[in-house]
């Protein structure tokens, strides 16, 4: 297993399959996929993550999809995973044409997919896509569990198809117009050029928020002073800032799972 | 990318034509299934264009499927359109032998001549 490798984290619910199937996009466009293998895996990755929105929380409160995307020399591997009621096959009810498609087309359109679990432990299906690939590596660790949007990615060129398709698909479900798309993808872009150093393990952690119409971007864990130096690098020729293009910029400490204090930098964007 | 739009249009002989744009999956089947019910209820051949949708999905295809099988049970005629070329959702409709099975017509007017073939045919049953 290589290094390199994307984390998401949605809420399971219908309007975030866009935004998990934009994110593998960007990130199999990032590594090398063709058309084809990307179409193939927006629909695996759909079907999967709609098995979790229909089936794994029957309540009113949706819980996560974990999403994970780990490159191989020769393939891809692909685990969507939810902590819900677990794995109870069923036969399909009279118009529920769509359960009896979305296994057979996942089936047909990966190179091998495991469905495990069990009821109470939530389920995980796991695919393999096949590809070939330049090799441009990069680095990845864990992402929190959020009901936001939360990615995990390393710094630098790879990160930047798939951060600015989130934003996308996040700001277009906000009515964002087109400019202030662009100042988002553009804040996006900064974080992501910004130095790795910065940010704790060298990973870029962003969780967007999205449900009152903004997108409430929290940017971190970041070591000591870092969001200073990232408000620093934003700082554009003809005075244009992070502080200008966002509605609300704070540097937060918040404490770790496992106690000391953390930073974050959090980013608040109006449509 | 481009956010999933449906709209509906009235084609030549009253066909009730829903045309897709962008990419539609479980978010936006329930405004499909309106749509779908809508155009069946109001009594004349039914057309779906895929040409113009960049992704489907099963949830979209159990719409189509459903919608078809109901206009089916009330004489209507029901076709499917998909322009030629390699379109993304080919690949779906071939993989799950839909593209067979409903049929998928390479052009919307076909489709259309097919519904109201469809319609007539099933007509004197009624």
């Amino acid at each position: 297993m290589t290094s390199e490798g994307l984390r998401l984290t949605v809420a399971a619910m219908p309007e975030n399959l866009a935004v998990v199937r934009q994110a593998l996009a960007g990130f199999a466009e990032g590594v090398g996929f063709d058309d084809n293998a990307v179409a193939n895996l927006k629909t695996i990755v759909t079907e999967a993550c709609m098995n979790a929105v229909v089936h794994a929380y029957p309540g009113d409160e949706p819980g996560p999809i974990e999403v994970s995307a780990q490159p191989h020399s020769d393939h891809m591997q692909i685990s969507v995973r939810d902590r819900g009621e677990g794995f109870q096959p069923r036969p399909a009810e009279p118009g529920e044409d769509s359960l009896r498609i979305g296994l057979p087309l996942i089936a047909a359109l990966s190179d091998g997919f495991e469905i495990s679990g069990a009821p109470g432990d939530g389920t995980e299906i796991k695919m393999r896509l096949a590809y070939e690939r330049a090799d441009n590596g990069t680095a990845v660790a864990p992402a929190p569990q959020t009901v936001g949007t939360s990615m995990s990615i390393a710094p630098g060129e790879l990160g930047r198809p798939v951060l600015s398709r989130v934003i996308g698909a996040l700001a277009t479900r906000a009515d964002f117009s087109i400019d202030r798309l662009s100042d988002t993808v553009l804040i996006g872009d900064a974080v992501l050029a910004h130095d790795a150093d910065d940010f704790s393990g060298g990973m870029v952690g962003i969780e967007i928020l999205d449900g009152d119409g903004s997108l409430d971007i929290r940017i971190g864990p970041l070591v000591e002073g870092g969001s200073d130096r990232i408000l620093a690098g934003l700082e554009l020729p003809g005075g244009t800032s992070l502080r200008r293009l966002a509605s609300e910029v704070e540097v937060k400490r918040e404490p770790s799972a496992d106690g000391p204090e953390q930073e974050f930098l959090r980013v608040v964007v109006d449509p | 990318m481009g956010p999933g739009e449906i709209s509906i249009d009235r084609a030549e002989g009253g066909v009730a034509v829903i045309t897709f744009s962008g990419e539609h999956d479980l978010n936006t089947a329930p405004e499909l299934r309106q749509r779908l019910a809508e155009a069946v209820e109001d009594g004349g051949p039914v057309v779906v264009d895929l040409s113009g949708a960049a992704f489907i999905d099963s949830s979209i295809i159990g719409a189509v499927l459903d919608a078809r099988r109901e206009a089916q049970e009330q004489g209507r005629g029901f076709a499917v359109a998909l322009s030629d070329g390699a379109h993304p959702v080919e690949r779906v409709l071939e993989v799950t032998n839909l593209a067979t099975t409903l049929p998928v017509h390479r052009s919307r007017e076909k489709a259309v001549s097919e519904a109201q073939a469809g319609a007539e045919e099933q007509a004197p049953r009624q």
